[in-house]
């Protein structure tokens, strides 16, 4: 059973469940927190630093990341101190200089009142992440802990951290999910379908192909993921023609079925 | 590659996911290198993704990710290193080795290598003499206050110029 608590963001209170990452609260209540880095389906990681909230009580004083602060009874924070506006301040100028082709990023930083950044701007030629990538580690987190493929991780260190395959070649346990694509806050990961194949550009040019509906004719997900998603699911009536069908076909299959069984013409379909 | 050796080098290790870096330090102490191959056979064997062990070998500048020459130069370019010259070191290691000129590789790494084999360098980040700075580390052997002038007598001691 899960344990309700009261917490205080800005003074008003709020009821959170105990010991899930305060910035779960305020998004849930539409308190305004900038992040970058955080997924609810991921451990929280605090790469971005922009969640910072001011405790005034229930934890350790002072700033932290609201996505690692866990909620207790009586947690009280503030989200706008001038102190916060300083450092987010400067985070956001990073940003800027870090992935000075992402729109978003200005939007966000516009948004908070940052127009400009001090620091050069980190213009990479044949950068495979378009200048975008702030390396907040969604992708990589993503492919790691939810789709257990581990094709990307960081590569090297410091100011010349890239995200790709190893050794920069094309990957042969990717899935070809997009899930990489998905979380991305920025969009800075490129993924092309080119009729039965997908190109994962931003890695490495790794392709996979992609698996036909038997009913229709599209291509609708890749092979791989296919056939990972077939081992894990459960065909309650065991029947195989859902097993090459796009999600559209099987909709309609299933339905026909379904109203066919309940008329008592079972038999009918089974040609 | 031989699978044998790494085979061996697991079997020290009773929990081989958390002794990762032990794991790549036995190897490369062995083949002084990390070749591909082997970070993937060990990937394989302690069910750590490749992607992981990649990023892992290439934070630390202690790992090489390529075939390495005889004798290993390492330049220290930490804080008091720097300031006390230790570009100018570089610089001139590299002519009298006859290197390119900042060709560092697509992982970032710094990493250069003669063409006859016998001498590698690299740049690191604190050996913690600082006290001793400009500090040039050559093979496990560490030399301090390293004046330009000293380079050909050091480098000669491990057969440069011979030929």
């Amino acid at each position: 059973m899960s344990d309700k608590v009261n917490v205080y963001i800005n003074s008003k209170r709020y009821q959170a469940i105990k010991g899930e990452p305060l910035l779960n609260v305020a998004r849930r209540n539409r308190v305004d927190i900038p992040a970058l880095c955080y997924e609810e389906s991921l451990k929280p990681y605090g790469a971005c630093r922009l969640c910072l909230v001011d405790v005034k009580e229930g934890a350790k004083k002072g700033l932290t990341t609201s996505c690692t602060l866990a909620c207790s009874e009586g947690l009280s924070v503030v989200t706008d101190t001038d102190e916060i506006k300083k450092h987010r301040k400067v985070l956001f100028e990073l940003y800027l200089s870090q992935a000075p082709s992402s729109e978003k990023i200005k939007d966000m930083a516009a948004r908070y009142g940052v127009f400009a950044t001090r620091f050069e701007l980190k213009h990479q030629e044949n950068d495979k992440l378009n200048s975008k990538c702030v390396l907040c580690g969604l992708c990589v987190r993503t492919c790691n802990e939810i789709m257990a493929a581990g094709v990307i991780n960081f590569i090297g260190r410091g100011h010349n951290t890239k995200i790709n395959t190893p050794y920069f070649e094309s990957s042969d346990v990717c899935l070809g999910c997009r899930a990489c694509l998905e979380v991305c806050p920025t969009k800075a990961i490129t993924i092309e379908d080119r009729s039965n194949i997908r190109i994962m550009a931003s890695w490495s040019n790794t392709e996979v192909e992609l698996k036909k509906c038997a009913v229709c004719g599209k291509y609708y997900a890749p092979e791989r993921l296919d056939e990972k998603v077939d081992s894990l699911f459960y065909y309650k009536d065991k029947d195989e023609k859902l097993k090459d069908m796009c999600p559209e076909c099987r909709k309609k299959y299933a339905a026909k079925k379904h109203t066919l069984i309940v008329k008592g013409e079972a038999e009918k379909y089974a040609k | 590659m031989d699978k044998r050796y790494i085979d061996k080098i697991l079997s020290k290790y009773n929990e081989p996911s958390g002794k990762l870096l032990g794991i790549l330090e036995d190897i490369q102490e062995k083949e002084k290198y990390l070749s591909k191959e082997a970070l993937k056979y060990v990937s394989e064997k302690i069910g750590v993704s490749f992607s992981q062990i990649y990023s892992i070998a290439t934070f630390y500048s202690f790992f090489n990710l390529q075939p390495v020459g005889e004798h290993i130069i390492s330049v220290c370019m930490g804080t008091a290193c720097h300031v006390r010259g230790a570009v100018e070191i570089l610089n001139n290691i590299q002519y009298l080795l006859g290197v390119g000129v900042d060709e560092s590789t697509e992982d970032g790494k710094f990493f250069l290598t003669t063409e006859d084999k016998h001498f590698s360098v690299n740049t690191a980040r604190c050996f913690g003499c600082c006290s001793m700075a400009p500090v040039v580390r050559i093979d496990d052997k560490i030399y301090g206050y390293v004046k330009i002038k000293d380079l050909p007598k050091i480098l000669k001691e491990y057969g440069w110029g011979k030929k």
